[in-house]
This record gives C-alpha cells, sequence and structure tokens, in this order.
C-alpha cells in the first residue's frame, strides 16, 4: 500500500475530517453515545464513510481511498483528539486481513462504504494478540468448518454484521468468516470502563464458519493486521494527547488563584513543559510509524513496536496529569478530561500492552 | 541565476580551493586553523550570501544561502553559512557601530580572531541580569571590573562578549551594556575550573582593571540587554543538538542497538528489567531524532515549530536516564575507574556529564519557564526585583 496522495490533498482531506468532526463529533455527542452505551454513532460512521474515512486502508478497486498508512495515521490523529466513537479500528483490522484473499471481493466494498461492520476477534481471554493466547479451535466438518472456544475482548462485535475470527488448526492459525447470529455464537457485550468502545466476549459451540485463509499459518497475515491497527492506535492517541493537553493549557491559562492565572505558576508551567514533550514525542513516532509501514521500510516493524508503547505511555501521562493539573474541576464528572483518560486506559491494553512492545522492541533491536 | 547555474558555480569554485586534506579538528573558540581559505571564502562571497553586498554578502535569497552550505557540506569544506551560525559576526553586524563593525567582522568570519563569551557570574548563573561586574566610564574607555565564570576558550581568545554594569541606579535589565573586550591585557587573569568530571573545559575569569575601548560598545549605553538576546538566539540555534555521550568511548558500541550490546557484555540482557529500560532509553533517543527531523521539515516549510525547543530536555532525560541504567547493568563495577575498567568509567563519566546538558546553557527548569512562556503563552511568574534600582536588589 502507498500514500497516493499529495500533500495538498493531504490537507485538504484533513481539513474536511476537522470540520466534518467539529461539526458533528462535539463533546455533547461523545457523551451521548457513551451514555447509548453501544459505542457507535451510526450517523457520524456514515458520513465519515462518505468521505472516505472507512475505507482508508481498502485498495480502490475494493471501494477504498487505498491511502496507505501514513495517511491513515493522520486521519486517526485527527478521531483521536475527538474521541470519535466509530469502529475505524475494526475496518483497519479487517482490510489488512481481507487485502489479497478471494473474500476480498465479496466483504471490503461493504465495509469501505460503511455498509458493512465486521468485526475483527483475534485472541483468549488472555488478551496478548499473540498466535499462543488465540482462543478458538477450529475443525473440519463437512465442507467447511465449525469453531469451538472464546475470543475476548472483540471489538464492535455487538455491532458487527460480519466476524473474522483467528482460529487454531492442525496447520496452524486461519481466519475464519460467520454471522454473529449464526447457531452456536453467542456475543455478550462487556461494560467498557471507556464508554465510547464497544467491546464484547464472543463464545463458540460449535459454530458452522468458511475459512477465509488459505491452508496453512495465517498467523504472519494476522501480524500484519495487527501493525497497520498499531499505528492507527498509536495516531488515535497522540492525536488524543496533544488535544488533551490543548484543553490543559488553555485552562491553565484562564483559570486564577492566588489573583494571578494558574500556567504561572512554575509548579504548573513545568509540568506543561514536559507535557509538550511527551505529546509532541507520541506525534513524531506514529507519524514515523505510518510512513515506515507505507514505504515498507526495512525496520518498519522496529518503527511500530516504538509508536505502540511511545504513544500509549504519553497518552496515558498527559490525560493523567492533565487531571491534577486542572485540580478540582478535573475531578467531576461534567469535565471532558477523564474521557481522555478511559480513552487512553483502554488504548493502552489494545493490541499488546506497552510493556510487550517494549520487549518486542528490544528484540527487533538485537537483544 | 538558477539554482542549478549557482550550485555548479559553487562546486567549481570549491574543487578549484578546496582540498579535503586540509581537513583537521577545529575548536569552536580560538583563532581558526582554516584562516588562508576562510579569506577566500569572505572574497568569494560565500561566507555570508544572504548578507547585502555593502558588506561582503551577496544579496541572496536564504534558500540559494542553504544550497551552498549545502555544497560545502557536501565536500567537508568550513565556512559557508555564517550569516546563520557566527554568533560573533552576527552580533557584532546587527549591533556594532559602523567603524568597529567593519574593522571586526571580516577578522571574525575568516576566524583571525578567538573569541569568548564574559555572560555568567558566580551571582548570576540563571538569572543573567543580575550581573554585577562593573563598566565604568574613563575618557574614551571604560573601565572593568568584576569576575566571570564558566567561559570556554579564555585562555585563548582575543576578545570576550561581555556584559557589565554601567547603571546602578536602573533597574536590572536597563543597566546593562554589551563590548567587545579585549582579552590579552593586564587586569584579566584567566584560571581554569576544575569540574566535577575532573576535566577543565571552562575557565572563571577574573577582571581587574581592564580597559575596554567605548568604540567596542555595541548597541546604545545601557541597551546590553537587548544586544545579549540577539547574541543568545544564535547561540542557541548552533548548539543544536549534540551532546557527550562517555568519555572513552572504548566500551561504548554505536547506534540504536548499544545498549543491546553493553547489557549482553555486562550478562543481564536476560534481565526482564533491564530490557525495560533499554526499550525506554534506546525509545527516547530515537524520538529525540524524530522530533528533531520533524521541527526541521516543519521549519522548511514555513510554520514554526514548538518542537525545536524540546531537544534538550529530551537529551538531558536520555542522558541522566542512560546513566542510571548503564551503572545498574554494571552493579558493584560501577565503583571502580581507570583505563582498566572502561565501562565503569563510562557510566560513571555519563552520570556525572549528564549535568553538563541539565544545567549548561540554562538549567532545565530554566528551559521549562522558556517552554511554558514562549512556547505555549503562559504568563510569567511575578519578579520581584524588575522595576527597582538595581543598587537595592539582593542577589548572590
Amino acid at each position: 500500500m502507498r500514500n497516493r496522495l499529495s500533500t495538498e490533498e493531504l490537507e485538504a482531506f484533513l481539513d474536511s475530517l476537522r470540520r466534518l468532526l467539529a461539526d458533528r463529533c462535539t463533546e455533547a455527542d461523545v457523551r451521548r453515545v457513551m451514555e447509548s452505551r453501544d459505542g457507535h454513532d451510526a450517523a457520524l460512521w456514515k458520513q465519515l464513510a462518505e468521505m472516505g474515512v472507512a475505507g482508508l486502508a481498502i485498495e480502490p478497486e475494493h471501494g477504498g481511498l487505498g491511502a496507505g498508512p501514513a495517511v491513515l495515521e493522520r486521519a486517526m490523529e485527527e478521531l483521536g483528539a475527538v474521541l470519535a466513537p466509530t469502529p475505524i479500528l475494526s475496518s483497519v483490522l479487517a482490510a489488512s486481513l481481507l487485502e489479497g484473499l478471494e473474500a476480498a471481493g465479496r466483504l471490503l466494498p461493504g465495509i469501505a462504504d460503511g455498509s458493512t461492520i465486521a468485526a475483527v476477534a483475534l485472541t483468549g481471554p488472555k488478551a496478548k494478540w499473540t498466535a499462543e493466547t488465540v482462543g478458538v479451535e477450529a475443525s473440519p466438518r463437512g465442507n467447511g468448518w465449525q469453531l469451538e472456544g472464546r475470543a475476548a475482548f472483540v471489538l464492535h462485535a455487538g455491532l458487527a454484521d460480519v466476524l473474522l475470527v483467528a482460529a487454531r488448526t492442525a496447520d496452524g492459525i486461519g481466519l475464519f468468516e460467520l454471522s454473529p447470529k449464526a447457531e452456536g455464537v453467542a456475543v455478550s457485550a462487556l461494560p467498557a470502563f471507556d464508554r465510547t468502545l464497544s467491546m464484547a466476549d464472543v463464545r463458540f459451540a460449535g459454530a458452522d464458519a468458511v475459512r477465509l485463509s488459505p491452508a496453512g499459518d495465517f498467523w504472519p497475515e494476522v501480524e500484519q493486521a495487527l501493525d497497520l491497527a498499531r499505528v492507527a492506535l498509536a495516531g488515535e492517541q497522540a492525536g488524543g494527547a496533544r488535544r488533551v493537553f490543548e484543553i490543559t493549557v488553555d485552562y491553565a491559562r484562564e483559570r486564577h488563584q492566588f489573583g494571578r492565572s494558574i500556567g504561572s505558576f512554575q509548579a504548573i508551567k513545568h509540568m506543561a513543559a514536559d507535557l509538550l514533550l511527551e505529546s509532541e514525542s507520541a506525534i513524531s513516532a506514529a507519524r514515523h510509524a505510518g510512513t515506515a509501514l507505507a514505504e515498507g521500510a526495512e525496520d518498519a516493524g522496529q518503527s511500530v513496536s516504538l509508536a505502540a508503547f511511545a504513544c500509549a505511555d504519553a497518552f496515558s501521562r498527559v490525560t493523567a496529569d492533565s487531571i491534577q493539573m486542572h485540580g478540582g474541576i478535573a475531578f467531576t464528572w461534567v469535565n471532558p478530561v477523564h474521557l481522555y483518560l478511559r480513552r487512553a486506559r483502554a488504548d493502552a491494553q489494545l493490541f499488546g500492552t506497552p510493556a510487550a512492545m517494549r520487549e518486542r522492541f528490544v528484540q527487533q533491536l538485537g537483544g | 541565476m538558477t539554482e542549478e547555474q549557482l550550485a555548479a558555480e559553487v562546486r567549481a569554485w570549491l574543487s578549484a580551493n578546496w582540498d579535503a586534506k586540509q581537513k583537521v579538528k577545529a575548536e569552536s573558540f580560538g583563532r581558526s586553523p582554516y584562516q588562508p581559505f576562510l579569506q577566500k571564502v569572505v572574497a568569494a562571497g560565500w561566507a555570508v550570501p544572504t548578507w547585502p553586498k555593502e558588506i561582503g554578502g551577496l544579496g541572496l535569497t536564504p534558500a540559494e544561502g542553504r544550497l551552498i552550505e549545502a555544497e560545502f557540506a557536501a565536500v567537508g569544506a568550513p565556512g559557508a553559512g555564517q550569516d546563520r551560525h557566527n554568533l560573533w559576526a552576527n552580533t557584532a553586524l546587527a549591533h556594532a557601530t559602523p567603524e568597529f563593525r567593519d574593522e571586526i567582522v571580516p577578522k571574525l568570519l575568516t576566524g583571525s580572531v578567538g573569541m569568548c563569551l564574559l555572560y555568567s557570574e558566580p551571582g548570576a548563573g540563571s538569572d543573567l541580569a543580575a550581573v554585577r561586574t562593573r563598566a565604568d566610564r574613563e575618557g574614551d574607555n571604560f573601565r572593568v571590573n568584576g569576575q566571570k565564570v564558566w567561559t570556554s576558550g579564555a585562555a585563548i581568545a582575543d576578545y570576550g562578549m561581555l556584559i557589565a554594569r554601567t547603571d546602578w541606579d536602573a533597574p536590572k535589565h536597563k543597566g546593562i551594556s554589551f563590548f567587545f573586550l579585549p582579552m590579552k591585557q593586564p587586569g584579566i587573569d584567566v584560571r581554569p575550573l576544575r569540574q566535577i568530571t575532573d576535566e577543565a573545559h571552562f575557565n572563571e575569569v577574573f577582571i581587574a582593571d581592564a580597559l575596554v575601548p567605548a568604540a567596542n560598545l555595541l548597541g546604545p549605553l545601557n541597551g546590553g540587554w537587548g544586544v545579549l538576546q540577539t547574541a543568545l538566539a544564535y547561540e542557541r540555534s548552533v548548539m543544536g543538538d549534540a551532546a557527550r555521550g562517555p568519555r572513552s568511548g572504548k566500551s561504548s558500541p554505536k547506534g540504536d542497538g548499544a545498549l543491546v550490546e553493553l547489557a549482553r557484555e555486562a550478562g543481564v540482557l536476560e534481565d526482564p528489567l533491564v530490557r525495560q529500560d533499554i526499550a525506554q532509553v534506546t525509545a527516547w533517543k530515537i524520538l529525540n531524532r524524530l522530533n528533531n527531523a520533524r521541527a526541521k521539515a516543519e521549519l522548511k516549510r514555513g510554520t514554526s515549530s514548538p518542537i525545536m525547543s524540546l531537544g534538550k530536555l529530551a537529551m538531558s532525560r536520555i542522558l541522566h536516564q542512560e546513566a542510571r541504567l548503564r551503572t545498574q547493568m554494571l552493579g558493584a563495577e560501577s565503583m571502580l575507574e581507570g583505563a582498566d575498567f572502561p565501562r565503569a568509567e563510562d557510566a560513571n563519566f555519563l552520570s556525572l556529564n549528564a549535568y553538563f546538558t541539565s544545567i549548561g546553557g540554562g538549567t532545565d527548569q530554566i528551559q521549562r519557564n522558556i517552554i511554558g512562556e514562549r512556547v505555549l503563552g503562559l504568563p510569567k511568574e511575578p519578579e520581584v526585583d524588575r522595576d527597582m534600582p538595581f543598587r537595592e536588589v539582593k542577589s548572590g
């Protein structure tokens, strides 16, 4: 995949995305989705899909923009900045998994135009997003397959029209497709701490499924899809960190105590300077990983690991310190900073923890 | 002239005048070892191409200037880009009288005078405007008395850029003047300053009844604070992100895998806590590179970048944490020093010299103030001595 947009086209695209989000994804909109607790704003997703956001990572022959990882990352910064409650991460995973498979022509156009939501089940209850922690077994039955076991923390499974499931077979991990409404499938929504996040446990008890991947181990392709999703997630984290930091600095400028702006106190000012370093480093890490994947750089995997833990840690620290810098007002529900904290805490667990990504990074450095 | 023509002209000139074998390790303070070559560079206009023709430039655009710099850099030749980097010449150009400017600037551009900075004092570190070195008018001269510190290159300098108090009744920022002080005269005593690393890169300068011609005053009398801001801006732009690593380098593999190699040698690569720390410190190093690259790219596009201000904080954290990690890897061996224990030597040196970055050139705390105030637009702390006659200010 390559970035096919010029710099001007990219800026224009991001600009219209920002305008749409400013209009359609305000704090009030995010809170409305939180109340509904299905983690999804269908109308917003439809409009984003019309702009091409849902199909950013999908090739043009399948109805997407085919804009590549670097552009995807930039778009995710914008979505992260406003905590947009969308199934974009699932869409990215599905796009990457399906590209090159026979099912691509059947499934991807619907994902690209937003009419199909595909949920991707890759990990078991241990939630390490590794081949070893896949919790579903697939065995042949007749012309097809049947699934047995449990997939955990499946994003957007409660909204999905299609489930894509990684399951263990005799010849390695395979990719399977079935309907979430099929017999033998039980989707139970999980009560997510980030209430803009749709997440479910999915249990399979002899459910019929179609094998999409060819014979042999498909986990290397799953790992590729996860890396693309990690870059998207890093963009969301970097964008969220930058925005919550801006909110905090604005507040520090306006809030007065002891007859002066609290931002004039070095105790606050120095925290702000440190957080600027964190949030700008997150932007650099995420963008670099996007470019490295887009260019197929030799050390792209290492750049993805770095972005994964650097952006997760930065988002966590910036949101946590932002609450402290605000003081009492940010301990109240009506203040938006805790919404970012909730997202940061969820994002730091997805597709591998920061500690796991650091370990992967050291291995990639030769350790 | 098109860019291609200009680049071709510079290349042709360099191939006629520059011999890469001339290359030597140059110090940034004393007189330049390249003087004969630099005279040719200045005569050709390549040293300061964006300056007007009347003062030795070519009247070119900044983009054309950078193109010339790039051609010089490609063959490793010195002397180009001084319109951006030469702190001394730019300060003199901006603030010296025309007579003094015409006398000193050519010497500064050709490296035929050595320079040093006479700013900090024992009682004026972070609070530079609290200087107590005094300059009193006597006929055509000022008589200078006081003490300066952290002066690199003082022993070999011909001039020092000096800030000294010329009005004790004005508030602290408004009674300072800026001079080019001749260093080679009685009354100037330079003493090396032994650092915690047991090296001596800096000096103390004791000034007793030294004289500076009034013609060497830069900017208005008592307007030295403004001149200093110009000089500091150029200094920061050349400081860049370079920082010294371990001293011997003997125990120091290079590249992003360096800490992994060190851990392997020390037999602690399997320790999961060490592995996590290796990832973190290496990540900070890479992130600093990525930040700098992004800042440069944004600068090229004409958008000013807040990232420029962050390099120093980032580097301080890298150096201190790398020192901690190296010490942790070595364990008891880190109690030793000397040539037989290069790994301990490196870790111990780094643990001390990290302060060169986190204190030097303004402490990290001052840097956080600067970021907060100039980048993020947060208000300044009230300064109780700002409008007080300096004579009444407590300092030291």
